[in-house]
């Protein structure tokens, strides 16, 4: 195809039919995210088209296949319309049934519809798991082939574009961004329209080409990627024209994600093949190109200046900040690092305005934010709620509460680097200053809810181990401090624990968050910080009654049967994987201490609560 | 067992302390102090490893060696030797010594020598059978990473994704590889090398057919990971590099794959699995052959 002119473009968007109307009888939108084609929805098309040629359906019936739908943990999944019925969990058995009864006979085809566990609920719209959510960037999710860019056009893309190359001066497109509040999405929260002026004015001639625009697409950014691809490349085109770059990078992390660097891969080519990119974008003389780059793993290259070592060739060390890639970035250039999520907002604000944007969100953090949602609560999945929205409703709306009835004990935010927070603090709003207030961070957007059977020292000392191995070495504060920290957890967790580790876990924390070079070594003391704040008195049981109340540290755990609470049902020796239960039916039964390796999972089996997770050895204390 | 050991010298003293260090550390040792009769032993058995004296009448150590590779070329060989180890070290190399233990050793030094020279060995046949059976498209190989220098070799900035493409080709990153595109790119062997030892990406050594990834971030941790990597650890044999020894599978634990949605997270090659059942893992891997 030649150049598009702003014609060919609102052409296309004319002329697009809306995959959920192209069946006169029925359409279906199947997923084929990550998710779901690995557990088998490609052969769930094969079974459609078979079984709608043979009953003749296939010219009323259509299939598409979209990007991921988002509600991964019910894959492989699809939604029917008219009425956009959600049907999930499907094995090809499941797909002739819909074809029978609903298809046919109209009747919704309950064994595949979703369940609260009570009753079931058939409209995709009506699932608390999507009703509560505010689909902003990932609007096009489960409706669009990703790898379509005419969908993408279809619902408005590249118009975004349209409108800042050939209405707007980069200095409005600016004004606007700063005037919508928009704050970067990576973790930091840092103003996008800010950032955007000093790269603008950076450099030394106004006309000066030479800086660029990279996204930094780390595995957080997978679901964008993933479902709307065109809307990053759209956001970055967006970027280089309101600071005068010339050309983007596509920043992938890990090589091994072929399945997003094909997609973006794809997006850019299917974009230069419009002319979206490339030389003269809509007849105009603005030019903008995109290279996908790869990295080669390892966390700390989502930091923005090691992402730029790593673009030029070396190991991936972070730099010292100021100056700011903004004004001194990939080859010494202004450039523009911001997260996928950021670059996909974007379009959105300059089609719609900023007041449009600061209509959801809070008046400091306007917008929506992408979490995803993960742990012990029923729904695992990635959501799109408005800033502010409070943690509880997250947890117990999105989430449809906690697994089991258990009993939350803390929610870890803000991945690997991020820090916890307990159950008393769950009407906090998710914005950038309230989560930071509660001691964590907003970070990668990754929420784990944490049920009673946690132990908060591991945990964090889980966190360290992550810290201590994630971190690049480059400043000594956050090699040496992360290291110390996660040996002292050790120790703790193994009954080596002295009065004063608390005191001394908190001053080196303390100092390694204020000293490091860069955000992985000043966030992930966060971890240490937050439990010992909210959970000291766990660590003191470790500490000095040498007890792991939940069982979770070995050497700090003995497992008992309370004799007077057994019913003797047998069930936790059947489950006892070495053998060390033993009992006569309907009598209280007992531990080998010696033969037990305190897996657990006797705790777990036992429905009568009979098992007794006691102090190390002597088993003095009681849960 | 550990391995079958023969030792030879012409003092039965040697002999009989070798055994009584080696064989508690639980090889198979057997002794001669004739070296005729030991070329009969060599022939009749397979031994892993030979310790030889080198000053011995009749047939000398040198002499051993050489007949020793021509009856069993799979051998390994530790010389023992009076003199400094220096002087004879230039002419054993060709005899394909492994490794030396100048008189007079201590148990220790035995111990660790056998030890280290046994593991190199296995270490080294295994590499070789890769080669070999690989060797057919070898030269092949190493024109297609010629062409990936030559593509990058004006490009600023490239070293990430050569170092990517090569592995991509070649399966790992061994020093020969690294020193080429060292010199292709007209970038120090030591930065090149600094860069393949940061990234978690970077392999040096080879990997199974299917490489399977367990996720151990966060999400993927508080879901139990451990117990993922214990199951496939009880399931199959993993060497010390978490390789399998028909080199089917190999395995690696990475951080955060980017699905903590559907948590706990495998990749088997490039296939994303979610909410992965420890239990289970069996039946995912039997897709892979
Ligand atoms: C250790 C570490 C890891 C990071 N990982 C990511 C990441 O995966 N994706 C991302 O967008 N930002 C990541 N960041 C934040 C970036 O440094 C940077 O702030 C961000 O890309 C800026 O974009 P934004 O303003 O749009 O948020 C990370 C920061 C640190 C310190
Ligand atoms: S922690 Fe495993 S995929 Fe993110």
């Amino acid at each position: 195809m030649p150049q598009i002119t702003a014609d060919d473009l609102k052409n296309i968007k004319a002329v697009y039919k809306d995959p959920r109307q192209r069946g006169a009888r029925a359409s279906i939108m199947l997923c084929g995210g990550s998710s779901c084609s690995t557990r088998g929805s490609l052969k769930l098309k094969e079974t459609f088209e078979k079984e709608l040629k043979q009953r003749n359906l296939d010219s009323e019936v259509s299939i598409y296949v979209t990007g991921c739908n988002g509600f991964c943990t019910q894959s492989p999944l699809l939604t029917l319309y008219p009425g956009g019925i959600f049907y999930e969990s499907l094995t090809p058995e499941d797909i002739i049934q819909i074809i029978e009864q609903h298809i046919l006979k109209g009747e919704h085809y309950s064994k595949s519809l979703y369940s609260t566990g009570k009753d079931s609920i058939a409209a995709f719209s009506d699932i608390p798991f999507f009703k509560f959510q505010t689909s902003r960037v990932l609007k096009n999710r489960g409706l669009t082939d990703p790898d379509n860019i005419d969908d993408y056009i279809g619902g408005n893309g590249y118009f975004a574009l349209l409108k800042a190359v050939t209405e707007t001066e980069p200095s409005a497109i600016i004004s606007e961004l700063k005037a919508s509040g928009l704050r970067g999405r990576g973790g930091g929260g840092f103003p996008t329209g800010l950032k955007w002026e000093i790269c603008k004015k950076a450099g030394s001639s106004p006309n000066n080409r030479n800086k660029y625009v990279i996204c930094n697409a780390g595995p957080i950014s997978r679901n964008i990627s993933d479902t709307d691809p065109h809307s990053i490349v759209e956001g970055m085109a967006i970027a280089a024209r309101a600071t005068g770059a010339s050309k983007g990078y596509i920043y992938i992390r890990e090589p091994e994600h072929r399945f997003i660097i094909s997609r973006m891969n794809h997006a850019v080519a299917k974009a230069k093949e419009y002319g979206l990119l490339g030389t003269k974008i809509f007849g105009t003389d603005f030019d903008f190109d995109i290279e996908v780059a790869t990295g080669a793993g390892t966390f700390i290259c989502g930091e923005e200046t090691a992402l730029i070592s790593s673009l030029e060739g070396t190991r991936g060390f972070p730099k010292p900040k100021p100056p700011y890639p903004a004004v001194r970035g990939l080859w010494g250039k202004p450039t523009i690092v911001d997260n996928a999520e950021t670059f996909a907002n974007v379009p959105l604000i300059i089609l719609n305005g900023a007041n449009w944007f600061r209509s959801v969100g809070t008046e400091k953090s306007p917008g929506t934010k992408i979490f995803t949602l993960t742990g012990e609560v029923i729904n695992n999945g990635l959501i799109e709620v408005p800033m502010g929205t409070t943690l509880r409703s997250i947890v117990n709306d999105l989430g449809g509460g906690m697994k089991k009835k258990r009993k939350l004990k803390a929610i870890h935010i803000g991945g690997p680097t991020g820090g916890f927070i307990p159950e008393s603090l769950l009407d906090t709003p998710a914005t950038f200053e309230d989560i930071v207030k509660a001691g964590a961070i907003v970070g990668s957007g990754n929420i784990i809810v944490m049920d009673d059977n946690t132990c908060m020292v591991n945990t964090a000392m889980f966190s360290m181990e992550f810290a201590k191995g994630e971190s690049c070495g480059k400043c000594s504060p956050c090699r040496i401090g992360t290291t110390v920290m996660y040996d002292k957890l050790v120790d703790i967790t193994e009954g080596r624990g002295k009065p004063g580790d608390i005191e001394i876990l908190q001053d080196i924390a303390f100092e390694v968050k204020r000293t490091s070079l860069c955000g992985l070594g000043q966030t992930s003391p966060l971890a240490v910080l937050t439990t010992i704040k909210y959970f000291r008195d766990e660590y003191e049981k470790h500490i000095n009654e040498k007890w792991c109340p939940t069982g979770r540290c070995k050497a700090l755990t003995t497992f008992n049967i309370d004799e007077k609470a057994c019913k003797g049902c047998t069930s936790c020796a059947r489950k006892c994987p070495v053998g060390a239960i033993t009992g006569e039916k309907k009598q209280p039964h007992k531990i080998d201490q010696t033969i037990c390796i305190k897996c657990r999972t006797c705790f777990e089996t036992c429905t009568f609560g009979s098992i007794r997770i006691l102090g190390q050895q002597t088993g003095t204390r009681e849960a | 067992m550990k391995g079958k050991i023969l030792v030879v010298d012409d003092d039965n003293i040697i002999i009989r302390s070798c055994k009584g260090v080696l064989e508690p550390m639980g090889y198979d040792v057997s002794g001669t102090i004739n070296p005729r009769e030991a070329l009969e032993l060599i022939r009749d058995n397979d031994y892993d490893l030979l310790i030889t004296d080198m000053i011995m009448p009749g047939i000398d150590g040198f002499e051993l060696i050489k007949r020793t590779k021509e009856l069993k070329p799979d051998t390994t060989v530790i010389a023992m030797t009076g003199y400094s180890i220096k002087e004879t070290i230039k002419d054993t190399l060709e005899y394909g010594i492994m490794d030396y233990l100048q008189k007079p050793f201590s148990p220790n030094i035995l111990a660790d020598t056998v030890d280290r020279v046994t593991n190199l060995a296995r270490k080294l046949k295994s590499q070789l059978a890769i080669t070999e059976e690989d060797d057919v498209d070898g030269t092949h190989k190493i024109e297609a990473v010629n062409a990936l220098i030559k593509q990058y070799k004006t490009v600023p900035g490239s070293l990430i994704t050569v170092l990517s493409k090569t592995q991509e080709i070649i399966g790992y990153l061994p020093p020969a590889i690294q020193r080429l595109i060292a010199k292709g790119l007209r970038i120090p062997v030591s930065e090149v090398h600094s860069v393949v030892s940061f990234y978690p990406c970077y392999t040096m050594k080879v990997r199974g057919r299917h490489n399977i990834r367990v996720c151990i971030g966060a999400a993927c941790y508080a879901k139990k990971a451990d117990s993922i990597v214990q199951k496939l650890c009880n399931h199959l044999h993993f060497d010390e590099d978490n390789v399998t020894d028909d080199k089917k599978f190999s395995y690696e634990l990475v951080r955060c794959l980017g699905a903590c949605a559907s948590a706990p997270v495998i990749e088997v090659d490039h296939d994303t699995h979610g909410t992965v059942d420890p239990d289970k893992i069996t039946e995912i891997l039997k897709d892979y052959n």
